[in-house]
């Protein structure tokens, strides 16, 4: 007797969970992200690929202190320094970086260099499509941190 | 000496030396008291206030100076009480009102004691919130040191550096209270030969090191400890280092050689090891031109060259030139390889046969710390060794040492009290003379010998004032420690033996032979000579015909050596000219450098081989040119003129495809005599030292790992040298005339046109390129300073600049080694450089229209 009643308890049980799943399917958008079509939602304080900043004025922040290579705990940073030329500073102040390089494939985005560095220059952006064929393209110059790639991404609001 | 007391420090007993400053018994005992000002090589001042501690007297706990306070029997200081360390706090906040926050790109932020105070004895926080004092920045005080005034913290250290040690006080403080800065005295230039050392004293980053500036962080170096291989002092230096490229050198400690000074050459010049002008690759000779070649092309060429001279030829056609600037393991192997494996004894260099060194350079640098008489004949640390000008110089201030002083012109430190005497070139037989006789004479006063026939039947009377001659007698004779050094004026050239006969006459007639000695200017010219490149003795200085030597080193190098003496430098290039020689190996020699002239002797070489690491004059004739690896890209060591052997570690890898020296020579040892591979297998510079210290006696009880940082010095009397009154003879200079109406001197100056400075972009202006003659001279010939002149000899011409300097005897021009394009060699006869010149004004070179 109690088989039977647990068959169509069962049954009964499946066709009101397949209910749902049809309403739903009818009535709300699909939530997978068609990357890289669309873009990637991440917080605001995502780490993705390194940037150096610039002052309003167009000098680059970096003054080539080489804290944030102090700072990195797998050396995937190396600056070297220089002086300014003081009629065509690159930086406010006596000196700036002449190399900076970041290697990404050390690199373990953990953000210490954009806490050590004093003049936030370097610091961790929203840029995420890191894959290349390259491993020569992975390491990142000085060019190209000043310059960095327009983000695939929308920034998702702090929950 | 002193005795040892107790004194309480927070309650603990300690021992301490009675009358020494409380820092230093602070120190001894492990107990930390923070200062700035004070420094264990500098006289005590308490400028900083940093050392601030509670004394318990009669009157009660007082603050008082640690680095300026002796202890003395049962003293109670507290260093921890909470007043002490409240002063401190106090002192440091007050320090840090106006030091600009920019340790980010200082470039002492990391090695600062200004920081590790800060962060150790500081407070954390600031009373003060209101704008710095701001003062000038990146303000040069030369150009080699840089000053900011803002991050100055009044220390007077590099103040008292130049007034207690060079003795040039140059720097000075303005201005009162917040706005006190250091800075040149008007009209002043900061051109002390050692002011950068001052860079490693100040205790912030005021003072910073203008070439190396802003290209390390202290943390990322790698720190070598090694030696300056500019000059036979050696001083003991660090090589700092970074992605495999010289930084910066900064002084390291050893009391017995440089204390822990540099002077400027060695700390700033260090661009040999990364200049652009390097040769990066061997060349090798093709179609009349040397292009690039691989290293196994090129030592094929050696090794077929060579062989093709000494089938032909004979061993004896073969020559090499070793050098004093390059290490004990590259000159002993170069000497091996022409013993053991050529067969010929043709191997010296520039500071080798031909100079009258003593074997034993000199008895102790160190001595001069306690010499009561220094005596300097024919050498002038002022310029050659600018560290042992110091302590020459402190000796005489703060201990009264008189000096005295023969040289042909006014040295730098004739300034102190003493005598000196100026003999021109040709005049110190009867000077030396003339002092024997008057030592003599005093002697006989006290009832000793009597005076030899030769030297009153010989000696003309000298052209000397009597009394300077008879108080140079004197001094000499009644001093009990001299420390006497001749040098390479008088130990080279034309008559240098009947001139060094005539020295020694008078140190003997003193009584004082043992101190004689001799300070070799290039780093490593004691040490060339100890491992055997020499073609008369063999490693350990022992002479070619000692049997016994020969069968061990026999046995070692697993060959046989030729008895007969080989050529020495200027024969090998006589023979060179006259056909006998047919092949040349010059590592690190530069002959036509030195002397044009020497060209077309090397162009009569059938096969010339030169392992450098620039394409010097004499590698542009080479039919093989392999590049060798600079002091900072291979270990060796250097044996300084006092006999001390130091290591120079590598610190960083070669350059491009450049090769170590000893690397270099056992590849062409066992191409050439895939025979002897058993008496060629060491696979390091480390070896190579193990095996000297086999073929050397003098090293025997040595080891790479036993010099350790400070080195070891071989014992002066493991070698001894005649030193005997004796007859002599000068031989005749020829006499100026109407003709050539100048007497030539040549020597050393620090700041010169050499490779080392040319080789350091930002020194290389620096150069002094001048000759210099007496402004009596020059107006007699209507020349004034700044004027391009001529130089002629019987010889040839060189042109330079003229400067006017009083200090030139007149009669004489002083012409420096290594002006740029003027090589002082061109000038040199058959007599070398004893020889007369006329001097005359050329018209500067219009350039021509285009």
């Amino acid at each position: 007797m109690s088989g039977l009643k647990d068959v169509i308890d069962g049954a009964l049980e499946i066709g009101r969970a397949m209910g749902v799943t049809l309403k739903t399917a009818i009535t709300e958008p699909p939530v997978t992200v068609e990357y890289p079509d669309q873009p990637m939602a991440v917080y605001p304080r995502f780490r993705g690929r390194h940037e150096l900043r610039r002052y309003e004025n167009g000098l680059e922040r970096c003054i080539g202190c080489c804290l944030c290579e102090a700072a990195c705990p797998t050396g995937a940073i190396y600056v070297e320094a220089e002086e300014n030329d003081p009629e065509h500073p690159l930086s406010p102040g006596e000196r700036h970086a002449k190399i900076y390089e970041v290697n990404l494939m050390r690199c373990i985005f953990c953000g210490d260099c954009e806490k050590a560095c004093p003049t936030e220059a370097i610091v961790l952006g929203h840029y995420i499509d890191l894959a290349q064929y390259d491993r020569r393209d992975l390491l990142l110059t000085k060019e190209d941190l000043l310059n960095p790639p327009a983000p695939n991404t929308v920034i998702r609001p702090d929950a | 000496m002193s005795d040892w007391i107790t004194i309480t420090i927070d309650g603990r007993q300690i021992q301490a030396k009675d009358g020494e400053l409380l820092t230093d018994a602070a120190r001894r005992a492990g107990i930390d008291i923070p200062v700035f000002c004070s420094h264990p090589k500098l006289d005590p001042l308490g400028a900083c206030r940093m050392c601030l501690v509670e004394q318990e007297t009669p009157r009660g706990k007082l603050l008082i100076t640690a680095c300026t306070t002796p202890v003395r029997e049962g003293a109670v200081f507290h260093v921890s009480s909470e007043r002490a360390v409240d002063a401190r706090q106090g002192t440091l906040e007050l320090i840090l009102i106006n030091h600009p926050l920019d340790c980010p790109i200082c470039d002492k932020g990391g090695e600062c004691p200004l920081q590790d105070q800060t962060l150790k004895h500081g407070p954390g926080k600031s009373h003060f919130w209101e704008e710095k004092q701001h003062k000038a920045k990146n303000y040069p005080l030369s150009d080699l040191v840089l000053l900011d005034q803002e991050r100055c913290i009044i220390c007077w250290r590099c103040i008292r550096y130049l007034q207690e040690w060079e003795d040039k006080p140059q720097l000075g403080l303005f201005h009162r209270g917040g706005e006190t800065v250091i800075d040149k005295f008007p009209g002043t230039e900061l051109n002390a030969y050692t002011s950068g050392n001052v860079i490693d004293l100040c205790p912030v980053g005021a003072l910073t090191n203008r070439l190396a500036r802003f290209s390390y962080r202290p943390w990322e170096l790698e720190k070598t400890p090694s030696i300056c291989t500019h000059c036979g002092q050696g001083c003991n230096l660090r090589i700092d280092s970074r992605s495999h490229r010289v930084r910066r050198h900064v002084a390291r400690e050893n009391p017995a050689v440089n204390d822990e000074w540099l002077c400027d050459k060695g700390r700033f010049a260090d661009g040999i090891s990364f200049s652009a002008d390097r040769l990066t690759v061997p060349l090798v000779r093709k179609d009349g031109r040397l292009q690039p070649a691989t290293w196994e092309e090129a030592l094929s060429r050696v090794v077929e060259g060579l062989k093709e001279v000494v089938d032909r030829s004979g061993p004896q056609a073969v020559g090499a030139l070793a050098s004093a600037k390059v290490s004990n393991e590259a000159n002993y192997l170069l000497g091996k390889f022409m013993r053991g494996v050529l067969g010929s004894n043709n191997i010296d260099y520039r500071e080798g046969s031909g100079l009258l060194a003593d074997p034993r350079g000199l008895p102790a640098l160190a001595d001069v710390h306690s010499a009561d008489l220094i005596v300097l004949i024919g050498c002038d640390p002022a310029e050659e060794m600018p560290v042992l000008a110091n302590f020459i110089k402190r000796a005489s201030i703060r201990r009264s040492v008189p000096l005295l002083i023969i040289h042909a012109r006014r040295p730098e430190l004739a300034r102190y009290p003493g005598v000196f005497l100026n003999p021109a070139p040709g005049e110190e037989i009867p000077l030396f003379d003339a002092l024997t006789r008057a030592t003599l004479e005093a002697r006989m006063e006290a009832g000793a010998e009597a005076i030899p026939d030769w030297l009153s039947a010989e000696t003309p009377p000298a052209a000397f004032p009597a009394e300077a001659v008879q108080e140079a007698a004197r001094l000499l004779l009644n001093a009990e420690k001299p420390f006497i050094a001749y040098g390479m004026d008088y130990a080279w050239g034309f008559g240098a033996r009947g001139i060094l006969a005539a020295l020694v006459n008078w140190v003997a007639a003193a009584g004082h032979t043992e101190r004689l000695g001799f300070l070799h200017i290039q780093a490593n010219a004691q040490g060339a000579g100890d491992v055997g490149a020499l073609p008369h003795q063999l490693p350990g200085r022992r002479p070619l015909n000692d049997e016994k030597a020969r069968a061990e080193l026999e046995a070692l190098w697993q060959s046989t050596i030729p008895a007969q003496p080989g050529l020495g430098y200027s024969g090998m290039i006589d023979a060179a000219a006259n056909g006998l020689l047919k092949a040349m190996y010059v590592m690190a020699a530069d002959p036509v450098g030195e002397k044009p002239a020497h060209a077309e002797a090397l162009k009569q070489l059938s096969f010339l081989v030169v392992q450098e690491l620039f394409l010097t004059e004499t590698a542009k004739l080479a039919d093989v040119v392999l590049p060798a690896a600079s002091y900072a890209e291979t270990s060796g060591t250097f044996t300084n003129t006092e006999r001390r052997v130091q290591r120079a570690p590598q610190a960083v890898r070669p350059l491009g495809k450049s090769a170590p020296d000893w690397l270099i020579l056992m590849h062409l040892a066992r191409r050439f005599a895939p025979d002897k591979q058993n008496a060629w297998n060491t696979t390091s510079p480390e070896a190579v030292f193990a095996e000297i210290t086999r073929a050397v006696p003098q090293y025997r009880d040595m080891s790479w790992e036993n010099l350790g940082e400070e080195g070891r010095q071989w014992p002066w009397d493991a070698l001894s040298v005649s030193r005997e009154l004796q007859a002599h003879n000068g031989g005749l200079l020829n006499e100026p005339d109407d003709e050539y109406p100048f007497r030539l001197v040549v020597g050393n100056q620090l700041w010169d046109g050499g490779t080392i400075f040319a080789a350091t972009p930002q020194m290389a202006h620096l150069g002094i390129q001048a000759a210099r003659l007496h402004p009596d001279d020059a107006a007699s010939l209507g020349l004034a300073a700044g004027d391009a002149i001529e130089i002629r000899s019987q010889a040839g011409a060189i042109q330079t600049t003229l400067h006017l300097d009083p200090n030139i005897k007149p009669g004489t021009i002083f012409v420096p080694f290594s002006l740029r394009d003027a090589p002082v060699g061109t000038l040199f006869d058959s007599r070398g450089p004893r020889t007369v010149v006329a001097v005359s004004k050329v018209e500067a070179p219009v350039a021509a229209p285009a």
